[in-house]
């Protein structure tokens, strides 16, 4: 949707929002509508303009600013919002049939009739071309069958902190930490539980699979989720500071393209032979010297120096396993 | 009078009336400063009657009786929002619906942010709204704008352009894909379409697009193709490496007990666990793809190691021995 239409449409829903008697709140309209109070402002200043012909400041829609409250007249035509569109019923059919697909809800139940009752709102015409497409698209969700969920769950139900214990991957420990409950989080693959975290005072995403164990505190959650976040921002290793240890592999073409794929923070150079060189920072090789292991001869260090060492360590250690059981 | 002006405007003076109004009418009225002929006042309504339409606003022309004037108007009956009348399990399953996709980097989060505002606009009123647990879809951050026009070419059936890298493809290929499909699968978009060049049905991982993506912008408002009636998007994604193999693997890992908890993360199923008294975790694993399995033990390094079957151990010592030859040690 383009910026004009996509100003329009919230508009229209946030006129119905405030033309009742009492008015409605700038601070929740804005957390209602994602906007920026100034955002917000130049909408109502827009609609101040809009009305009736002939257009006289009689016809016009009339706005009324007294302390937090907003107050719409002069729009009854606009006293309800535009129905449920095809892209928004689109939206919940792609939604709603993943979420069937993974199992959390049965199809024949309430989710089922819902989506139902939303397709009754399109023509029979909308309807036949939202099905139609809803069949072409698909997200997939993994169906999360781990522990903790019901926990985390509960967490983010009632408002109640939790603590974590939690392995970091990048940092190779497992530490512990209180946590304020947000969401939880299907992204790249895995199932992640976003938290505000006291330990690195800011958000941060775990992972379902490497949390140990979940505890609820008793404590009374203080913070909620911001409706937009960016992941890698909240992926430690993305972030690394001034220790950071600069790296430089070099990969096949094939393997290098695939990771580029998955480190959208990495800098990834094609070179002449047809191998790939990936340049990124990190704080800790630990993580860094596991993860390369499974890519045996399709890979080579340029530098860190440190890093070829533990490398090299970590395999004579592993092979020195591998080949006792072979005996 | 600005553009937003003039549609809001459009739409308020259509709805308030309740019968048709003609193009006559309107240029003494909305488009009164319209400083264009006749000619060009039709062009901007027309533009203006699509637009609206794109944003679920239609404009229906009606003839009235004998008469030979068009009249446009809006139907309120279409245009306003019915009272939906849902059940309490109803909304809340709704509520997670239409709250999955909310800020997640797609096209999805704008249609699915109004969506929930307009579910929740009769129980706004009285009731305060439920409560949901919150469970969110994010996308990988990428280029903006490149699924909003495949999303959107895939609803208008419209052909596009792009060039494309496979995996072991040195070149990028230009192609030229008719929209058939779109997938999310272990996060990552693809694209399944016919492709123009190799005519046939293919399937393009989103991260392998190295151009801007672009839309054929001919006669936007005719389809240029028609898919195939016995399209199906699960059989065209069925990729061999998701089939499970032939035979399945029973394969037995050993944790230490650091990160024993951690048996569960991967993609294969666990058939039975066994903790020893030093904390050291043993379980066994059916196994479909066993080279994903083999990454998987080896990212935990020397935290966990396959105990059997022969052929799983002697690929991860293969792939040891191979971090050696390439590092330039000595091969063990």
């Amino acid at each position: 949707m383009d910026r004009v239409a996509a100003r329009i449409n919230r508009m229209l829903i946030m006129v119905p929002l405030i033309l009742r008697e009492e008015g409605a709140s700038i601070g929740e309209l804005c957390r209602a509508l994602d906007v920026s109070e100034k955002e917000l402002m130049e909408d109502l200043d827009t609609l101040w303009l809009c009305g009736l012909p002939s257009y006289t400041p009689l016809d016009l829609i009339d706005r009324r600013i007294e302390g937090d409250r907003v107050y719409l007249s002069m729009a009854d035509y606009f006293r309800r919002p535009l129905t449920v569109t095809r892209q928004e019923a689109l939206t919940l059919l792609v939604a709603g049939r993943a979420l069937i697909s993974a199992g959390f809800f049965e199809e024949k139940g309430p989710l089922g009739s819902a989506l139902e009752k939303v397709e009754g709102l399109l023509s029979e015409e909308q309807k036949g071309d939202v099905e139609d497409i809803a069949q072409r698209i698909e997200v997939e969700l993994d169906s999360y069958s781990g522990r903790w969920w019901e926990e985390i769950e509960k967490g983010i139900e009632i408002g109640q902190n939790i603590v974590l214990e939690y392995y970091s991957y990048s940092r190779d420990e497992v530490t512990e930490r209180e946590v304020e409950p947000f969401s939880l989080v299907w992204s790249r693959g895995h199932w992640y539980f976003l938290a505000w975290c006291h330990l690195a005072q800011d958000t941060r995403l775990f992972r379902l699979d490497r949390i140990k164990s979940v505890e609820p505190t008793g404590h009374k959650a203080a913070r909620s989720a911001e409706a937009e976040f960016y992941v890698p921002e909240l992926v430690g290793e993305y972030r690394p500071g001034r220790k950071a240890h600069h790296v430089k592999l070099r990969f096949l073409g094939r393997e290098g393209r695939r990771l580029a794929e998955e480190w959208p923070a990495a800098v990834f150079t094609d070179n002449p032979d047809g191998s790939v060189t990936v340049e990124f920072r990190t704080r800790n090789l630990t993580w860094l010297s596991n993860y390369l292991l499974k890519f045996g001869d399709r890979f080579q260090i340029e530098s860190p120096g440190e890093l070829e060492v533990m490398v090299k360590e970590k395999v004579t250690e592993l092979l020195g396993v591998y080949g006792r059981d072979e005996s | 009078m600005d553009k937003i002006e003039r549609l809001i405007n459009l739409t308020a003076y259509l709805l308030d009336r309740g019968h048709p109004v003609t193009l006559e009418q309107l240029s003494t009225t909305v488009y009164a400063d319209h400083e264009g002929g006749g000619e060009a006042l039709r062009r901007m309504f027309g533009r203006d009657k699509d637009e609206l339409r794109d944003m679920g606003i239609e404009l229906e022309a009606v003839t009235a009786a004998g008469g030979e004037e068009v009249g446009y108007t809006i139907s309120r009956e279409k245009y306003y929002l019915p009272q939906i009348d849902l059940t309490p399990q109803e909304r809340i399953a709704l509520g997670m619906v239409s709250r999955l996709f909310l800020g997640s980097g797609t096209p999805f989060s704008g249609p699915a942010h109004s969506a929930m505002l307009k579910l929740a606009f009769d129980a706004r009123a009285g009731h305060p709204e439920l409560e949901v647990p919150s469970m969110r879809w994010v996308d990988v951050p990428r280029e903006r704008g490149t699924l909003d026009t495949i999303l959107d070419a895939l609803v208008r059936r419209k052909v596009l352009s792009f060039s494309y890298r496979s995996l072991d493809a040195g070149e990028p290929l230009k192609r030229e894909v008719e929209p058939y499909g779109l997938l999310n699968r272990r996060g990552s978009w693809y694209l399944v379409g016919r492709c123009r060049v190799r005519e046939e049905v293919r399937c393009f991982k989103l991260d392998r697009i190295t151009s801007k993506v672009g839309r054929n912008k001919k006669s936007p408002r005719s389809a240029d193709f028609e898919v195939p009636t016995d399209f199906d998007l699960q059989k065209e994604a069925r990729w061999e490496w998701l089939l499970p193999c032939e035979e399945e693997v029973k394969a037995r890992v050993s944790f230490a007990p650091r990160l024993a908890f951690a048996f569960e993360s991967g993609r294969a199923n666990v058939v039975t666990s066994k903790r020893l008294k030093d904390g050291t975790l043993k379980v066994t694993y059916r196994v479909g793809d066993p080279e994903e399995f083999v990454d998987w033990v080896l990212e935990f390094g020397a935290d966990a190691r396959i105990i059997s079957p022969p052929e799983l151990v002697a690929m991860a010592r293969e792939r040891l021995q191979g971090v050696l030859r390439s590092l330039g040690g000595e091969d063990g």
